[in-house]
C-alpha cells in the first residue's frame, strides 16, 4: 500500500469505528497526538496523546462510556510528500464533518450533517518489510470549539 | 395515561417535604435578564489566571453580563480592568482574545490601546492620550484628561486569579469569598501557578445546570471513570459538602484510586507523586463559588469552569487547566496528560458531563411544560447529598427575590 493510499484507508477505517484494523497500519512504535494553538493563553496545547497500546486502550474502553454515536467523515488531501529511503513525512488537510445521530435536538438534527474540525495531520511513516507504517500522527486542530467534544481520535 | 398518573406528574415529588425548585428558573427570559443584572453584575467573578498575563501590556478581553472587558497587566505590573469601550462612539477598543500593546496597531502607536475607528488612544491605565485633531474638532470642550476608560473593579488573589465585579466600588472580594477557600488555598497559593490548558465550548443549556453539574456528585452514576475510580473507593462517601455565605460550597478531600480504570496505570497512575504543595497524592478537593464558576484540584491538575451565560438557554463555559510555574518539562506533560485524559476534550468525562446538561437543555426549553425538579438528597451532608445545590439556590433565591427556588 503506498503512503497515500495508507492515509486515506485509516480515514475511512476510522470513519467505520474499525479502529482496531487502523491499528494495523500502525508500527509498534506508533505515538499519536492531538495538539492546538490557544490564542487566548498564546500557547501550544497538547489535547491527547498515547502511544500504541494506549489507544488500544482507549479503543476498549470507549463503548464503557456515554458516546456521540455521530457518523464522522474525514475528508483528507494529501498536500506534501517526502520520502527518504525508508522513511517518510506527509503533511494533509483534514475536514472532518460529523452527521449527528443522538447528540442534540435529536428529533429535529438527526441525519444533518456538521463540520466537526479541521486541521492537518503532520505523519511519519517507516517502512517494514516492503510495508509502510504510520508511525508518528500529529493531528494539529485549527478548531478549538468541539461541541460537548469526542471519546473519538480523528 | 391514567387520570392518577397525569395528576402525579403535576405534583411534586414527595409533596412539600422535599426540596424542589420549578424548572422556569432555567427556561425564562425574564428571570435570565433580572439574574444578568442582579447576580452576574453583582458578584465578583473569576475570568483568568495572572499567568495568562505574564508580561507588562500584555492583555485578554472577555465578556461579562454582556459588556466587554479588557484585562491589562500594565507597565507597572499592575493587573487593571476596563470597558472594552471607547468612550468617544462606542467601539470595541481590542478585538483579539489576547496580545501584548507593544505591538503598535495599524491607528496607533505601541505601548497604547487605540481605538481603530478614529484613533483615539488610551494608556495601560485607562487614561486617553490623545485625540486627532482634538483642538480643531473640540477647541477647549474636550480635553484628554476629561477622557478615561470606565475601570472595572479587580483583583488578583488565591492562587493568582483575576477576579472582576462590574458594579462601582463593590465590597472587598475577600468579604464574598469569605472562608471558602481556605480548605483549598494552601494547595494554591504556596507558590505560583501556571496555565497550561484552554478550550471553550457553546452548549445550549441554562448556565445553572452546569453549575448544579459541578455542585453534585450524585451523577457519578454517568461516568464509568468516576464509578471505578471514585464511588467504589474507600472513603468515596465520606466526604462532606459544607456551605459558607454568598453562595458557595466546598467539597471535601478524598483519593482517587485511578488503578481502578482499566489501562489506568497506562496514562495516571505514575503521576501519584505528582501533586501540589500540601496535597496528598491523587488528592481531590473542590470548590464551587457562586454563581458559576469551579475550582477542582484532583492528583496532578487544577481544573477551573468558568461561565459567560448568554440567552437563558445557551451558556459559553471555559475550562483551563494549571499546574506550578516550577513544573519541569517533565512534570507538566504529566499534568497535561493527566487533565486531558479526563478532563480534555477528548478526555473521558468531559464530553459526558456536557452531554448531561446539554439533555437537561434539551428537555426543558423556554416556553416548555414545567416542572418541579428535585434538589432533595440528604445523607448527612455526603458527597451524595444535595446540599450543595441546596445552598445555591438558597443565596440565588435571596439575590433574586424569587422565591419558586428551594427552601
Amino acid at each position: 500500500m503506498e503512503i497515500d493510499e495508507l492515509i486515506y484507508t485509516g480515514c475511512l477505517l476510522q470513519d467505520a469505528r474499525e479502529f482496531n484494523a487502523w491499528l494495523e497500519l500502525t508500527a509498534p512504535e506508533l505515538t499519536y497526538r492531538i495538539q492546538a494553538y490557544s490564542p487566548e493563553i498564546r500557547r501550544a496545547m497538547t489535547w491527547l496523546e498515547h502511544d500504541r497500546a494506549g489507544l488500544a486502550a482507549l479503543f476498549e474502553l470507549t463503548p464503557k462510556h456515554h458516546v456521540d454515536h455521530a457518523q464522522w467523515h474525514r475528508h483528507a488531501s494529501l498536500y506534501k510528500l517526502r520520502v527518504d529511503d525508508d522513511r517518510a513525512q506527509a503533511l494533509t488537510s483534514l475536514v472532518v464533518h460529523h452527521t449527528l445521530v443522538d447528540v442534540g435536538d435529536t428529533h429535529r438534527d438527526s441525519g444533518s450533517t456538521r463540520l466537526f474540525a479541521v486541521g492537518r495531520y503532520r505523519d511519519q511513516f517507516r517502512l517494514h518489510q516492503g510495508r509502510w507504517l504510520l508511525s508518528d500522527r500529529t493531528v494539529e486542530l485549527d478548531t478549538r470549539q468541539l461541541g460537548i467534544g469526542s471519546h473519538t481520535i480523528v | 395515561m391514567t387520570r392518577d398518573r397525569e395528576s402525579t406528574w403535576g405534583r411534586r415529588l414527595g409533596g412539600d417535604s422535599l426540596a424542589y425548585v420549578d424548572s422556569q428558573i432555567y427556561t425564562d427570559p425574564a428571570l435570565f435578564e433580572r439574574e444578568l443584572e442582579r447576580i452576574w453584575g453583582r458578584s465578583w467573578l473569576m475570568v483568568l489566571h495572572e499567568s495568562e498575563l505574564p508580561e507588562p501590556f500584555d492583555f485578554r478581553t472577555t465578556t461579562i453580563a454582556r459588556e466587554p472587558v479588557i484585562v491589562l497587566r500594565g507597565e507597572d505590573g499592575v493587573v487593571r480592568a476596563f470597558l472594552n469601550k471607547c468612550p468617544h462612539r462606542g467601539s470595541l477598543l481590542l478585538r483579539e482574545p489576547a496580545g501584548n500593546l507593544r505591538q503598535a496597531s495599524p491607528s496607533g502607536g505601541p505601548r497604547h490601546i487605540t481605538c481603530m475607528f478614529h484613533a483615539w488612544q488610551f494608556d495601560a491605565a485607562g487614561q486617553c492620550t490623545s485625540i486627532p485633531r482634538r483642538k480643531a474638532g473640540y477647541q477647549d470642550r474636550l480635553t484628554c484628561a476629561q477622557v478615561t476608560l470606565r475601570e472595572v473593579a479587580c483583583e488578583v488573589a488565591y492562587g493568582g486569579f483575576v477576579w472582576l465585579h462590574l458594579a462601582p466600588n463593590p465590597a472587598p472580594l475577600r468579604d464574598y469569598v469569605g472562608e471558602a477557600f481556605d480548605a483549598l488555598l494552601p494547595h494554591l497559593a504556596s507558590e505560583p501557578l501556571e496555565i497550561f490548558h484552554h478550550h471553550k465550548t457553546v452548549v445550549r443549556t441554562n448556565y445553572k445546570l452546569w453549575h448544579e453539574t459541578n455542585s453534585e456528585f450524585y451523577h457519578d452514576y454517568m461516568h464509568h471513570f468516576n464509578r471505578v475510580t471514585s464511588m467504589q473507593q474507600p472513603g468515596y462517601f465520606d466526604r462532606r459538602y459544607d456551605a459558607y455565605p454568598n453562595g458557595h460550597v466546598t467539597i471535601s478531600s478524598m483519593v482517587v484510586k485511578y488503578t481502578a480504570y482499566e489501562h489506568g496505570e497506562r496514562s495516571l497512575a505514575d503521576s501519584r507523586e505528582l501533586s501540589f504543595p500540601g496535597l496528598e497524592p491523587n488528592g481531590w478537593k473542590l470548590l464551587d463559588l457562586f454563581p458559576g464558576t469551579a475550582v477542582n484540584l484532583r492528583g496532578s491538575a487544577l481544573r477551573i469552569d468558568t461561565m459567560t451565560p448568554l440567552s437563558v438557554d445557551e451558556v459559553l463555559i471555559e475550562f483551563r487547566g494549571l499546574g506550578l510555574k516550577r513544573d519541569t518539562p517533565e512534570e507538566r506533560a504529566r499534568r497535561v496528560r493527566d487533565h486531558n485524559t479526563i478532563w480534555g476534550p477528548f478526555g473521558r468525562n468531559l464530553p459526558e458531563d456536557l452531554l448531561g446538561v446539554v439533555n437537561q437543555g434539551l428537555a426543558m426549553r423556554p416556553h416548555g411544560e414545567p416542572l418541579n425538579l428535585l434538589h432533595a438528597r440528604e445523607e448527612g451532608r455526603s458527597i451524595h447529598d444535595e446540599h450543595g445545590v441546596r445552598a445555591y439556590y438558597h443565596e440565588w433565591s435571596r439575590r433574586m427575590d424569587h422565591a419558586l427556588a428551594a427552601e
